[in-house]
C-alpha cells in the first residue's frame, strides 16, 4: 500500500497552549483512518495543521512524498487535500449550486466540472433537487452532505471529514456514513475525526486514539472497537 | 379600525405637515412650480400649487392610513382616509388660522422663523382669511385623504382578484411565445437594450443647462466612487471608510503633472490620468498590504485612519512645496479630444458619463468571473473560502487596488473638472458619503449605486432651495428611506431574498457564482425548475 499522508510528531500551538505535543499517523491509499478522542484532545487542531489553516511549529506534515508543513492553505488543496470543516460552514446565502461550485474553485477544467458535480448530484441525489435553494434553507442533513459534496468538488486524493455527524439524528448519522463508506470504496483516501466512535470505528480501517494532544492508541477499527479502554472512554461502558 | 388606523395616520401627518410648513417647504414648492409653469400669473399660481401640494400630501396621508386596512369592504380603506385627511387638515387648519391671523395683524413672524414670511403665509392661506383658511385646509385634506385611500384600494383590491389573474395569465402566455423565449435568451436583446439606455443617457444632457450638467457631473463622480467601493464592500465584503485616500491620489496626482504649480511639469491630461488611476491603484494595494490582515471592524478603523493621514499630510507644512500645502493646486488642466478642450459643463458630463459606461461594463465581467466568485465567497466566510483554495490576501488586495483604482478616476475627474483642489475636497466625509452610496442604493447592486448617488448627490441640489433647512430635510429622507427600503434602493437580488423574512425555502434565480459554470448545468437547472412547476 502507498503511503498518501504522513504526520512526524507534530507539535501546534495557540499563542502559549501547546495544542498538538507530537502526533505522528499516517494514511494509506484507500484507506479511511478515524481519530477519535474527547473534547479538546487535538483532533480538530489536527486537520487543521494538516490543510494549512495552522502551522506546525514542529514537525513535518508530508503529503505524496512533498513537505506540504509550512504550505498556504490555498495551495494544500491545490495539491489534493480537501476539508470538509468542522460545523459544515457551508456559504448559508449562496444556492445549492454556488457552493459546489466554489467547492471547484481548483479546478479549471469545465468538462471534468461537470463530471464531478454529476457524481456529487448521483451520491446526493437531494442535493440536486435543491440546486437552487440558498444553502441556509437546508435541513441539517442535507447541509453535511453539501458539505462533503462541496469537497468533493475539488476531486481531492484525500478527504478530511472533521465531525460528519455533529448535530444530527441517528438515522441520518448511519446514511452519512453510507455515503462516506461508499465514497471510500470508490477510491477516495479519507481522514475521518468523530465523536461518535463507534459508527466512525465501524468503517475504518485503522484508528488512533488522542488525548491531550498525544496519540494514546492505535490499532485497526476493529481492534480498537473491542479495546476495554476505548470501550470505557469512547463508547460509554464501564 | 378605520378609526384608529385613520387618527394614526392623521396625527402623524398633521406634525410632519406643521414642520415642513415652519421650515419653508410649500412655499420653496411654490417657488419651484412657479419656475417651471411660466404662463400663470403669480397670485393664480401661489394658490393653485399650494393647493396641489396640500392634495398630494393629504393623498399620502390617506393612502398610508388605508395600508392596514382589509381589502374588502372599500369603505374601510376609504374612511380611515377621510379620517386621517380630516385630523391633518384640522392640524394645518388651525396653524394657519393662527398664522394667517398673526400676519394680518402685521406681525412679522420672521423674527422667530425666517422661512415664515408674510407671502409665505399669504400662498399657505390660499389668499382666504384665516377662518376660510382653515376650513379650506380642512376640505382640501379631507379630499385628498379619501382619494388616498381609495387608490389604496384599487391598488389592492380587485388587482389581487381576477384582474391579477389576468395579467399574470397573459404574462405567463406571452412568455411562453417562441419569439419572446428566443428574445429573451438570445445575447442580442441584451445589446438592444443596452444600446437603447446608452442612447436615452447620451441624449438627455442636451436638454441640460449649466448648473444641472454640473449637478449631473458631481453624481456620476460619485457614481464612479460608489462602483469602486461596491466591489470593495459589496462583493469582497471589506468595510473601508478610507476610500478619501485614493481619490486624493488621483486628484492630486492630475493635479501636480498638469497645473503650472507648485511642480510645473505642465502633463499632458490624458497622460495625468492614466498616471492617476494606475498610482490610485498601487496606492490601495501597498497599504492594503499591512491593512489587509485585519478583519472586520478593525479594518474599518484602520482605513479610517488612513484617509485622515493623507489628508493631513497634504495640507502639512512637510509637503507644502510639493502639495501647494493649505492652498491646494490651481489651474489644474481638462482633458482635450483631438485638440478640441472639453470646457464646458455639458461636454464634461460627457466624459463622465463615457466612464461610468466602461466601469459598469468593468464591474458586471468582474462579477461574473472566477474573481467574482472568489470575493463572494470570501465575503462570505474567509476561513472557508481559503479552504477552497482561494488564495484570500490577493483577492483582497485585488478588490482594495480596484476600488483605490476606480475612487482614483473619480479623483481626476474631480480635480480637473474644478480645475482646482485642495485639502478640503478630501474630507471624511468623502468616504462616508461613497459609503453612504452604495448603503443606500443597496449593495452589490450597479442600478442601486446609480441610484443611490441621485439620492447623496442630486436631491441636496434638488433641495437646494431649502437653504439651511436642506441638510436636516435631507436627514429626514435618508432616515424615511432605510426605513421604508433597508435592503437599499434598489437592492440586488441575492439581497432582496436575504431581507424577506420568508421561512419557506427560497428558490433564486442563479446569478453571479453560477453563470461562468459550464452551459449543460443550466440546462439541467431549467429542466428542474420546468420539473418543479409541473
Amino acid at each position: 500500500m502507498r503511503q498518501v499522508l504522513s504526520v512526524d510528531s507534530i507539535h501546534t500551538f495557540y499563542g502559549n497552549i501547546h495544542a498538538l505535543q507530537g502526533i505522528s499517523l499516517e494514511v494509506n491509499e484507500g484507506e479511511i483512518v478515524t481519530l477519535i478522542g474527547g473534547n479538546g484532545a487535538g483532533k480538530s487542531t489536527t486537520l487543521n495543521t494538516i490543510c494549512g489553516v495552522v502551522h506546525a511549529r514542529e514537525g513535518q506534515v508530508v503529503f505524496e512524498g512533498e513537505d506540504i508543513t509550512t504550505l498556504p492553505s490555498h495551495d494544500i488543496v491545490l495539491k489534493g487535500i480537501t476539508q470538509s470543516p468542522e460545523g459544515r460552514r457551508i456559504f448559508a446565502r449562496l444556492s445549492v449550486l454556488e457552493n459546489l461550485t466554489l467547492g471547484a474553485y481548483t479546478r479549471r477544467d469545465r468538462a471534468e466540472f461537470k463530471r464531478n458535480l454529476e457524481l456529487v448530484f448521483e451520491l446526493f441525489p437531494r442535493l440536486k433537487e435543491r440546486q437552487t435553494q440558498f444553502g441556509g434553507t437546508l435541513s441539517g442533513g442535507e447541509q453535511q452532505m453539501l458539505a462533503i459534496g462541496r469537497a468533493m468538488m475539488a476531486q481531492p486524493r484525500l478527504l478530511l471529514l472533521d465531525e460528519p455527524s455533529m448535530g444530527l439524528a441517528p438515522i441520518l448519522v448511519q446514511e452519512i456514513f453510507t455515503i462516506i463508506d461508499r465514497l471510500n470504496r470508490e477510491g477516495t483516501t479519507i481522514l475521518l475525526v468523530e465523536q461518535n466512535a463507534q459508527i466512525a470505528l465501524s468503517i475504518s480501517d485503522r484508528g488512533y486514539v488522542l488525548q491531550a494532544g498525544q496519540i494514546v492508541l492505535t490499532g485497526s477499527g476493529q481492534e480498537l472497537l473491542t479495546n476495554p479502554m476505548v470501550r470505557e472512554a469512547y463508547l460509554g461502558e464501564l | 379600525m378605520a378609526i384608529r388606523n385613520g387618527t394614526r395616520a392623521g396625527l402623524i401627518f398633521g406634525f410632519i405637515m406643521v414642520f415642513l410648513i415652519l421650515i419653508g417647504v410649500p412655499e420653496t414648492i411654490n417657488v419651484i412650480l412657479q419656475e417651471a409653469t411660466t404662463n400663470i400669473d403669480v397670485e393664480t399660481g401661489q394658490v393653485i400649487n399650494t393647493a396641489a401640494f396640500l392634495f398630494v400630501m393629504g393623498v399620502v396621508a390617506g393612502f398610508a392610513a388605508a395600508r392596514k386596512e382589509e381589502p374588502d369592504p372599500l369603505s374601510g380603506a376609504v374612511l380611515s382616509g377621510l379620517i386621517a385627511g380630516l385630523i391633518t387638515g384640522a392640524t394645518t387648519g388651525l396653524m394657519i388660522i393662527i398664522l394667517r391671523s398673526l400676519a394680518l395683524s402685521e406681525i412679522d413672524l420672521r423674527e422667530y422663523l425666517d422661512k415664515l414670511s408674510p407671502t409665505a403665509i399669504e400662498s399657505l392661506a390660499l389668499r382666504l382669511s384665516p377662518i376660510l383658511a382653515g376650513g379650506a385646509h380642512v376640505l382640501i385634506f379631507a379630499l385628498s385623504g379619501a382619494t388616498g385611500g381609495l387608490l389604496n384600494w384599487i391598488g389592492r383590491g380587485p388587482w389581487r382578484g381576477p384582474v391579477g389573474q389576468m395579467i399574470s395569465n397573459t404574462r405567463d402566455r406571452l412568455a411562453r411565445l417562441p419569439i419572446v423565449a428566443q428574445a429573451q435568451n438570445s445575447p442580442i436583446t441584451r445589446y438592444v437594450v443596452w444600446a437603447a439606455v446608452i442612447a436615452v443617457v447620451m441624449i438627455v444632457p442636451q436638454f441640460l443647462n449649466d448648473y444641472w450638467s454640473f449637478v449631473l457631473g458631481t453624481v456620476g463622480i460619485y457614481v464612479i466612487m460608489g462602483l469602486g467601493l461596491n466591489i470593495v464592500v459589496g462583493m469582497a465584503g471589506l468595510l473601508d471608510l478610507g476610500n478619501v485616500a485614493f481619490f486624493a491620489v488621483g486628484a492630486y496626482t492630475v493635479g501636480l503633472l498638469t497645473a503650472p504649480e507648485p511642480v510645473g511639469v505642465l502633463w499632458d491630461f490624458w497622460t495625468a490620468l492614466i498616471f492617476g488611476i494606475v498610482l490610485a491603484g498601487l496606492a490601495g494595494v501597498i497599504l492594503g498590504v499591512p491593512v489587509l490582515r485585519l478583519r472586520g471592524d478593525y479594518l474599518a478603523i484602520v482605513t479610517l485612519g488612513l484617509g485622515e493621514i493623507i489628508r493631513i499630510l497634504i495640507r502639512s507644512d512637510l509637503l507644502k512645496d510639493f502639495t501647494g500645502g493649505p492652498r491646494g493646486v490651481r489651474d489644474i488642466s481638462g482633458p482635450s479630444l483631438f485638440g478640441l478642450e472639453i470646457g464646458s459643463e455639458r461636454t464634461f458630463l460627457y466624459f463622465i458619463l463615457v466612464g461610468i459606461f466602461l466601469l459598469i461594463f468593468v464591474t458586471i465581467r468582474l462579477k461574473n468571473s472566477r474573481v467574482g466568485r472568489a470575493w463572494i465567497a470570501m465575503r462570505e466566510d474567509e476561513t472557508v473560502a481559503q479552504a477552497m483554495g482561494i488564495n484570500t490576501l490577493n483577492y483582497k488586495l485585488l478588490a482594495f487596488g480596484m476600488g483605490a483604482a476606480f475612487a482614483g478616476l473619480g479623483g481626476v475627474l474631480f480635480a480637473s473638472r474644478n480645475q482646482f483642489t485642495g485639502p478640503e475636497d478630501h474630507t471624511l466625509l468623502v468616504s462616508i458619503n461613497v459609503l453612504a452610496v452604495v448603503i443606500v442604493g443597496g449593495m452589490n447592486s450597479i442600478p442601486g449605486v446609480i441610484l443611490g448617488a441621485f439620492a447623496l448627490k442630486g436631491l441636496p441640489e434638488i433641495l437646494r432651495q431649502l437653504d439651511e433647512y436642506r441638510v436636516l430635510v435631507f436627514g429626514g429622507l435618508l432616515v424615511v428611506m432605510m426605513i421604508l427600503r433597508p435592503e437599499g434602493l434598489w437592492p440586488s437580488q441575492r439581497t432582496r431574498l436575504q431581507f424577506s423574512d420568508e421561512d419557506e425555502p427560497v428558490p433564486i434565480e442563479l446569478s453571479s457564482a453560477t453563470s461562468a459554470a459550464p452551459t449543460p448545468i443550466k440546462a439541467d437547472v431549467e429542466e428542474q425548475k420546468q420539473a418543479a412547476t409541473r
